[in-house]
C-alpha cells in the first residue's frame, strides 16, 4: 500500500536527541505512526514490524495507531530512520520534501537496526556501542 | 545551591525564567522548564575527550592534537563545507564565519533545512513580526500554521499564548482565541478553539482561499479547498477580522512540504491583506536555541542568512545550490566541519554516504550519529549549561545563556579561536 510520510518533532524525540545513540531515540525515531484502519488492512498491530520503502531504499520501522493521523498518511519523528528513506533533491530551495514523500508499507519479519547499524550501513563507524 | 534565572538552551523560546539546582557540580533538579529542556540541562554522558578514528578503531587524542588536525583538513580542503552552527553562541558563528572566507569555503546553517525557505520568503515580501512579549500582551488571537508547539515548543503556550496572561486582556483565557491549521488532529490541535484540518499538500490553495475571502470574494471558493468547507473558511476570516491584534506562528509543516517558501510567502500576503482591517502579525516557530542567532550572524558579517559560499572570495549566496544538503548530495565538498548540530541524523541518506568519504571534524558535547562519520570529534562545554554566549531568540531578541556548572571543557569559541589562529598563522 502507498502512504504520504509526514516527518516531524515529537516531545519524545526531543527529550532523546542529546543521546541519538540510546535505544529510547532509535525506538522513536522507528516509530510509524499511523491510522488504525490502514494498520487493519495490512495486518498489523501494534509494535509490529512494517518495512518502509522510499523513493532511495528501504527501512523497517514499527507501526503505532494513532488518531493524530488521517488515513493514507504515516507520521515518523525526525531522525535516522527517516532520513535513510528521503531523497536529497530540494527544487532548489536547500530544503528536502521531508514532509511529503510517497512511501509504501508491508509488514516483514525483520527487526528495525540500531541508530549504529544504520551509520555502519552508510560507510560510518559506530562509536559507543 | 540553586541557579536562578537560568536561560534554558534547547528551543527557540530560551526560557530565561528556569531555577537549576546543582550538587557537587552536576544537575540534579530543573524547575519550570518543560521536559525537553529539563532533559537537555540534566543531560549526561558526554564525550570525555577527542577522539580520532583510526582504521576500524578510535583512539583518544589530545585537544592540541585535534585542533591542528582540524587545521590541516581545512587548509588543504578546495571546497571545505562549514555546517551546523545552530546549537552553539553566537561570539562562536562568528569565528566560523571568519573560518570559512579564510578557506574560501562555505559556511551553512542548520536553518536550510528547517526554515530556510521562511527566509526566502522574508526576503521576498518582508516580515511583519513583532516580539514575542508584544503577543503576550496584546494577542486576542493566535493561528498555529503546521505548527505543533506542545511537541516542539512546549511552553510557547503558557508564556505567550493559550495560557499566558495579557497585560491588555482583561480575561486572557477567555478573551483570547487560538486557531490551529495542520494536516494532522496533533495535541496542539486538540486545544484549538476552531481546528482547521488540511489535506496534505493544501496549505497553499487553503491561503489563497482565505486571502480571497479577506478580499471580498467568498462567491468565488469552492464548497471545500483542500479538505477545508467554505463555511469554515469564512468563519476564519471573521475570526482574523473581529481580532484586535492577531499574530500567526507558523511552522515546519508550511516550509517542508511542496511548495516550500511560496506557502511562507502566501501566508506573509494573508497577514498582510488582514493588516487591511485589523493588526496582524506572522512569525516563524524556530528550532534550535540560536538558530535565529545563526541567520543574524551570518547576515551581519556576510549579507546573507545561511548557504554562504566564500569560493569566489566574496560572500556567495545561491539557496539550492550553496546549502549544505545540495553540496553533500552532489559530492561536492572534500571535507566538512560540524558544528552544534547532527546531520547525519537529520539529512537525507545521499547526504551520509558523502559525509562517510571525506574527511569530517564535528565539536560536540555528545556521541551522536555523526560520530560515526567522524575522523575526530571533540567534546565542547554546553552553551548555557557549562559556557556562556549569546543566543537569538525565536523573535529575534538576543539573550545572554548563563554558565551553571564548571567543567574542563572549552566552549566552541575558544576551540575555534584555537583552530583559527593556526590557520592565520599557516595562511601567513
Amino acid at each position: 500500500m502507498t502512504f504520504l510520510m509526514i516527518t516531524g518533532r515529537t516531545v519524545n524525540q526531543g527529550v532523546t536527541v542529546e543521546n541519538k545513540t540510546s535505544a529510547a531515540y532509535a525506538a522513536e525515531t522507528s516509530t510509524c505512526f499511523m491510522h488504525e484502519f490502514d494498520m487493519l488492512e495490512l495486518g498489523l498491530a501494534d509494535n509490529d514490524a512494517v518495512r518502509v520503502t522510499g523513493p532511495c531504499g528501504e527501512v523497517v520501522m514499527r507501526a503505532v495507531a494513532s488518531p493524530e493521523v488521517g488515513m493514507g498518511t504515516i507520521f515518523v519523528p525526525y531522525g535516522p530512520y527517516a532520513n535513510h528513506i528521503i531523497a536529497a533533491g530540494t527544487h532548489s530551495t536547500g530544503m528536502p520534501d521531508f514532509k511529503s514523500h510517497e512511501v509504501a508499507l508491508e509488514p516483514t519479519d525483520e527487526e528495525p537496526k540500531t541508530v549504529h547499524e544504520l551509520m555502519e550501513d552508510l560507510g560510518g563507524l559506530a562509536y559507543d556501542r | 545551591m540553586i541557579v536562578k534565572d537560568v536561560v534554558c538552551p534547547f528551543c527557540g523560546c530560551l526560557c530565561d525564567d528556569i531555577e537549576v539546582e546543582v550538587e557537587e557540580n552536576r544537575v540534579v533538579a530543573v524547575a519550570n522548564a518543560c521536559e525537553l529542556g529539563t532533559k537537555k540541562l540534566m543531560g549526561e554522558k558526554r564525550m570525555k575527550n577527542p577522539i580520532l578514528r583510526d582504521g576500524g578503531t578510535w583512539k583518544d587524542i589530545t585537544y592540541d592534537e585535534a585542533i591542528q588536525y582540524t587545521a590541516d583538513m581545512l587548509l588543504s580542503a578546495e571546497r571545505p563545507l562549514l555546517y551546523g552552527w545552530s546549537g552553539t553562541h553566537g561570539e562562536a558563528q562568528c569565528v566560523g564565519v571568519h573560518m570559512a572566507e579564510l578557506v574560501r569555503g562555505v559556511i551553512d546553517n542548520t536553518s536550510s533545512v528547517c526554515h530556510g525557505p521562511s527566509i526566502l520568503a522574508i526576503q521576498e515580501v518582508g516580515h511583519p513580526g513583532c516580539t514575542l512579549g508584544v503577543v503576550k500582551n496584546r494577542a486576542d488571537l493566535v493561528i498555529y500554521w503546521g505548527a505543533n508547539p506542545i511537541d516542539a515548543h512546549p511552553r510557547h503556550l503558557s508564556r505567550y499564548t493559550r495560557y499566558a496572561e495579557g497585560f491588555f486582556l482583561e480575561n486572557a483565557f477567555r478573551d483570547r482565541k487560538v486557531i490551529v491549521v495542520d494536516v494532522r488532529r496533533t495535541e496542539t490541535a486538540n486545544i484549538a478553539d476552531e481546528f482547521v484540518q488540511i489535506k496534505p499538500g493544501g496549505d497553499y490553495a487553503v491561503l489563497s482561499a482565505l486571502r480571497a475571502i479577506v478580499r471580498g470574494k467568498t462567491e468565488m471558493i469552492p464548497r471545500t479547498v483542500a479538505g477545508v468547507t467554505r463555511e469554515q473558511l469564512v468563519r476564519v476570516v471573521d475570526l482574523c477580522k473581529g481580532a484586535k491584534f492577531g499574530a500567526v506562528y507558523f511552522g515546519l509543516g508550511l516550509t517542508m512540504t511542496g511548495g516550500k517558501y511560496k506557502n511562507i510567502r502566501n501566508a506573509i500576503e494573508l497577514v498582510s491583506e488582514l493588516s487591511r482591517h485589523t493588526k496582524f502579525t506572522i512569525s516563524a516557530m524556530r528550532g534550535h536555541y540560536n538558530v535565529y542567532g545563526s541567520n543574524e550572524v551570518n547576515t551581519w558579517m556576510t549579507g546573507y542568512p545561511f548557504g554562504i559560499d566564500f569560493s569566489r572570495g566574496i560572500a556567495f549566496y545561491n539557496p539550492g545550490e550553496t546549502t549544505a544538503v545540495d553540496i553533500l548530495a552532489r559530492k561536492e565538498c572534500d571535507a566538512a566541519l560540524i558544528v552544534g548540530s547532527d546531520p547525519a541524523a537529520h539529512f537525507p541518506r545521499r547526504c551520509l554516504e558523502h559525509l562517510a568519504d571525506i574527511p569530517v571534524v564535528q565539536l560536540d558535547p555528545y556521541p551522536n550519529a555523526t560520530t560515526a562519520f567522524c575522523n575526530v570529534q571533540i567534546p565542547v562545554a554546553v552553551t548555557g549549561i557549562d559556557a556562556v554566549g549569546t543566543a537569538y531568540r525565536m523573535d529575534g531578541v538576543p539573550i545572554r545563556t548563563r554558565r551553571v556548572l564548571s567543567t574542563g571543557y572549552p566552549s566552541d569559541e575558544e576551540v575555534l579561536i584555537r583552530m583559527y589562529a593556526l590557520m592565520q598563522g599557516a595562511k601567513a
